[in-house]
């Protein structure tokens, strides 16, 4: 099955291999259907699209990978793993899931964690009214979510994760997601998470792969915040050199709840994120954050998408970025403002460091705001390490390369503080001093303009 | 010979030349005031002899303890022991205060002072200095009010223990509580292996900090110098009836 031409007796085949019920083959049937009569994106064409040239930083002519892994294959460590054992932890590696475990506290609690394809049997009264609700648009929203890339996760996903905690409860440590890749070829992972009312749930989702495997991962991922929960979502992107990652990560937040997402890429050829919230009751607060650091070579899009459908929600955005050698780095934020949320308040804030020539970082922080009894606020900065803080460090004596570490470190700190997410900020920090590691400092670009105000002030 | 000794010392900032052949000497063991009007050329020379990259020496010397400084970079004369309190502290944003002092103190000392260590030390010079514990969790500068930030630079010259203490107007801002705190940090450091220039306009901090000389600086020229007398006769006259300067000050 190729992800270029999909066909209805692959599509149904598998899913009647794997015993589905019929509402999902039906489904499955569905989105393929709308995938015949798609097109992948056109960078020229479509607005979302036309900082990334599609057709260069994707191929999609590639089969869809679901093969059981070798016998004895070696899965990276993750954060979650690394955490203590009251943590779960779903594992995909190449389209199949490897193994889910969930502490027995929380299973007699009622929470599931586990392969999606089983839930789908034993749990469909918990999924067959959400699988798939929101990737397609709501008709009160803007902005289609739905695109080729969608609709073909939509109709051949495999490899898939489901999380359900139920109302009132609340789990403290990290649920894990982990997608791994080892084979070339279409990776196509799922996930989709329900948290009930006053409930909280921490979701690690992790994505790594072996080194030199050339992949395109095209992922989507759901999450139903039901009535004053709580949901920290981070999402790592640690992948190897060659990995094009298309991700949808899309929210849906009901009144009152309280949303914290992390995007943190690091890896990869080419990464573009949709960490999108629709914000659809009243109260709901969300704080979509990302940071990135991209190396020679690397191309990050990041589309965070904040829909103000209710009143009186908040959405606060912020993305910050890092690039180093040929690099390129898009923000395209959105924030949408349905003419009845009144009371809205959002902002949307963009920064980018660039250190060394070469690097290109473009930021458009959009709002589209149909209600006028609002506050938002939208701004975007791009710039060089600013010679007042390097010479402030080294009056003190601290090295030029432990003083430009401390500052890409403060850079990226004031994201991750505002998450107290155990193990997220030293695995981020880890991954940028690897980054930073390789950098050529000599080469570091220092922005002398503020210096001078300084004489003349 | 001193163990700061500057000589004939010009610096240009943005191509204008600010210090017009400055001579200076300072001792370990000695504090001394360098006073004048605002513009006069006092910061300069303070960034001057901190190696402030926008800073150009054009001609003359500036010797610490027998070695020149002037193609040093910043860190390297900070690791000699140099050491400056900003007028104007950078607020250097998401950098851990803790982690920045460490990191400073780890260079100065050549040791990688252990964290027990290094933390009980902290505690000890916040608790000597007022500043309250909070500060721990901050970062650098970030959200400081004036004050505050004067007390941090203060705090990391107690923590790294420099032997050569630049404070460029360190009392400005200062409401006369701070001031006295401030300045009783200043003298529990001094001793015989610190040398001190205390940069001013006003006199007030000298009432708590009591200098061995004091030189006046003029359009980038030193044009006065004498002995704790000469602050009271600025005080009582101000800088236009000096003698030498121009009453256009």
């Amino acid at each position: 099955m190729n992800l270029d031409a999909l066909t209805e007796d692959a599509v149904t085949g598998r899913s009647d291999a794997a015993g589905e019920p019929s509402w999902l083959r039906d489904r499955r049937l569905a989105a393929f259907k709308r995938y015949l009569d798609q097109a992948w994106p056109d960078s020229r064409a479509d607005e979302f699209w036309r900082s990334t040239p599609f057709d260069r930083r994707f191929d999609v002519v590639r089969d869809v990978v679901a093969e059981l892994p070798e016998v004895g294959v070696e899965v990276p460590g993750t954060v979650t793993a690394s955490l203590d054992a009251s943590t779960s932890l779903v594992r995909i590696v190449d389209g199949v899931v490897l193994d889910a475990v969930v502490p027995a506290a929380l299973v007699e609690q009622g929470v599931i964690v586990t392969d999606l394809a089983t839930a789908v049997v034993e749990h469909p009264e918990l999924i067959e009214s959400v699988l798939g609700s929101l990737t397609t648009s709501d008709p009160e929203g803007t902005g289609g979510d739905e695109d080729r890339t969608i609709t073909a996760n939509d109709a051949a996903w495999t490899g898939g994760a489901f999380v359900y905690v139920p109302p009132e409860v609340e789990v403290e440590a990290p649920i894990g997601i982990h997608v791994h890749v080892t084979r070339p070829g279409a990776h196509l992972p799922r996930v989709l998470a329900v948290i009930g009312h006053h409930a909280k749930a921490s979701i690690y989702l992790e994505h790594t792969s072996v080194e030199g495997v050339d992949a395109l991962v095209d992922e989507v991922v759901e999450v139903v915040a039901h009535d004053a929960a709580t949901v920290h979502l981070a999402s790592l992107q640690s992948w190897s050199d060659q990995i094009q990652h298309l991700g949808l990560h899309k929210i849906q937040a009901h009144r009152d709840t309280t949303i914290r997402t992390l995007a943190v890429t690091t890896g990869g050829a080419t990464v573009r994120l949709r960490p999108e919230t629709d914000l659809v009751g009243p109260g709901a607060d969300v704080r979509p954050l990302g940071i990135y650091f991209a190396d020679d070579g690397q191309w990050f899009d990041l589309q965070p998408y904040v829909r103000h459908i209710a009143p009186h929600a908040s959405s606060d955005v912020l993305f910050k970025g890092a690039l180093q050698g040929r690099s390129r780095t898009v923000f395209r934020g959105n924030i949408f403002v349905h003419k009845d949320a009144v009371g809205t308040s959002t902002d949307e804030n963009n920064r980018s460091l660039i250190l060394t020539k070469g690097a290109r970082a473009d930021a458009t922080p959009f709002l589209e705001i149909e209600c006028s009894d609002i506050t938002a606020g939208h701004g975007s900065a791009t710039g060089q390490i600013d010679a007042r803080h390097l010479f402030y460090l080294e009056s003190r004596g601290i090295r030029r390369e432990d003083a430009l570490r401390l500052i890409v470190f403060g850079f990226f700190r004031e994201v991750l503080r505002e998450l107290d997410l155990p193990g997220i900020e030293e695995a981020s920090l880890a991954a940028i001093e690897a980054r930073v590691e390789q950098a050529d400092l000599s080469a570091v670009q220092v922005n002398d303009a503020a210096l001078r105000d300084e004489v003349n002030a | 010979m001193a163990d700061l000794e500057i000589r004939d010392l010009t610096v240009e900032a943005d191509g204008t030349e600010i210090l017009r052949g400055v001579t200076l000497d300072l001792d370990k063991g000695k504090t001394i005031a360098l006073m004048g009007p605002n513009g006069s050329g006092k910061s300069t020379l303070a960034y001057a002899i901190a190696g402030h990259p926008a800073y150009d020496v054009t001609g003359g010397t500036i010797t610490w303890q027998g070695k020149e400084l002037n193609d040093l970079t910043p860190d390297e004369r900070a690791r000699l022991g140099v050491f400056l309190a900003m007028q104007y502290p950078v607020e250097v944003p998401g950098v851990s205060l803790t982690n920045f002092l460490r990191t400073a103190l780890n260079a100065v000392s050549e040791n990688d002072v252990p964290i027990r260590e290094f933390m009980t030390r902290l505690r000890g010079e916040m608790k000597e200095l007022g500043v309250n514990e909070s500060f721990l969790q901050r970062s650098v500068n970030e959200g400081f009010s004036g004050g505050e930030k004067k007390r941090f630079e203060i705090l990391q010259a107690a923590l790294l223990r420099p032997q050569l203490a630049v404070l460029d107007e360190t009392d400005s801002g200062l409401d006369v509580d701070a001031l006295k705190t401030v300045a009783e940090g200043v003298n529990r450091l001094e001793g015989p292996d610190l040398g001190v220039l205390i940069i001013t306009h006003y006199t007030r901090i000298l009432r708590y900090i009591k200098p061995d000389e004091v030189h006046v600086m003029f359009e980038g020229r030193i044009v006065a110098s004498g002995g704790p007398e000469l602050a009271d006769e600025l005080e009582d006259k101000g800088y236009e009836n000096i003698a030498g300067l121009k009453a256009t000050v």
